[in-house]
């Protein structure tokens, strides 16, 4: 189980973030908004790299940032 | 699906329902362990109409562990189908046993209820105490059946070989709103394994739960907890609407007011028992 092992394959996928390991739950934190994951296949790509590096779980962290599209969406 | 398959299917399990009923009409009485939750709500109902009122007898357990808006649907519910309900408090939070939260948690909770249960029944003498468990529950990591067998607790809805489908099709057909409730087990279920369950936890779970329901979120929904960060399970057909910038940003609110300091969405999105599965005790 190796966060930075899951990273960089999300990365190779267009997943740009930081991968944090609690046990075998996986946290991603996006570098940018969560648009990638928004498409299904890719999300379930994400899932699966996941659980080829030994984690049960991707979770996507919802930071302070998460909501700065809104943001611009509204303007 | 095909018509007459349709046909067949219904004509199928209305036979199981007149079978469930038949096997209630043996009994003098029952007590039964009552949610308020699809199973039990089903059960409760077939139980006063074949029995009546004065032979039936339902149970609400009440602890930290179980939600104020669950202890609400049950009593509406009873109140619905004149199903007479006595509230009992438990308290597995005093067992150290339950409060360590080990992955046998569950037995040490129903071991209090159908304690408690067996006292009430001995009571009033009531002869067969009675639980939802459907035909389903039996393939499950289930601990609590144990306590369940040890106190001679039966589960008529498994013994007619009643699944949870075929409840939710009978319980539309009797036009109880519960047949589309999502399943909502005890909140302890939240807390990874080893994490002692205490109530300002339950309360912070509960407190996230209803704060995302008041938002909009619909089906299945659990706020795991793990420490100070919360990690949501949404319905898996909900989770495309929930990644857009302003949705994500409501619930990460939403979430924090409850007094968790980091929020994360689960891109796999809701998995019954997936803390058995991070716990290591199912597969993935």
């Amino acid at each position: 189980m190796s966060a930075e092992a899951l990273r960089q394959a999300l990365a190779a996928l267009g997943i740009h973030g930081s991968v944090e390991a609690r046990g075998a739950l996986a946290i991603l934190t996006l570098h940018g908004d969560g648009a990638p994951l928004r498409d299904r296949e890719l999300r379930a790509r994400a899932v699966a790299l996941a659980s080829e590096n030994g984690f049960t779980n991707l979770a996507l962290e919802v930071s302070d940032s998460s909501g700065e599209g809104a943001a611009l969406h509204r303007d | 699906m095909d018509e007459t398959l349709a046909t067949e299917l219904a004509v199928d399990v209305r036979e199981k329902e007149k079978r469930l009923a038949a096997w209630l009409g043996e009994q003098p009485s029952v007590l039964l362990g009552f949610s308020g939750g699809v199973d039990s709500a089903y059960l409760g109902c077939v139980a006063v109409e074949t029995l009546g009122k004065e032979r039936t007898l339902a149970a609400i357990g009440r602890s930290p562990s179980y939600p104020d808006e669950q202890w609400a649907t049950a009593r509406s519910i009873a109140e619905r189908v004149g199903l007479p309900i006595l509230e009992v408090d438990t308290h597995e939070m005093d067992d150290p046993r339950y409060a360590a939260n080990p992955t046998n948690r569950c037995y040490f909770c129903k071991t209090e209820l159908w304690t408690v249960l067996q006292r009430v029944a001995r009571e009033r003498g009531i002869a067969t105490i009675i639980d939802g468990t459907n035909a389903d529950d039996r393939s499950d990591w289930r601990p609590g059946t144990q306590a369940a067998r040890e106190h001679e607790i039966r589960s008529p809805l498994a013994e007619v070989g009643m699944t949870k489908a075929e409840i939710r099709f009978l319980s539309r057909q009797r036009g109880l709103p519960t047949w589309s409730k999502p399943s909502s087990p005890c909140l302890s279920s939240r807390l990874p394994y080893g994490t002692p369950v205490t109530a300002p936890r339950l309360r912070q779970v509960e407190l996230a739960e209803s704060a995302l329901r008041e938002l909009g979120v619909v089906g299945d929904l659990r706020v795991r907890h793990h420490g100070d960060l919360a990690r949501v399970e949404l319905d898996r057909r909900e989770l495309d609407d929930w990644l857009e910038p302003a949705r994500l940003a409501a619930l990460r609110n939403a979430v924090t007011s409850a007094g968790f300091e980091r929020v994360a969405l689960d891109l796999r999105g809701f998995r019954s028992g997936s803390l058995n599965v991070l716990g290591g005790v199912s597969a993935a």
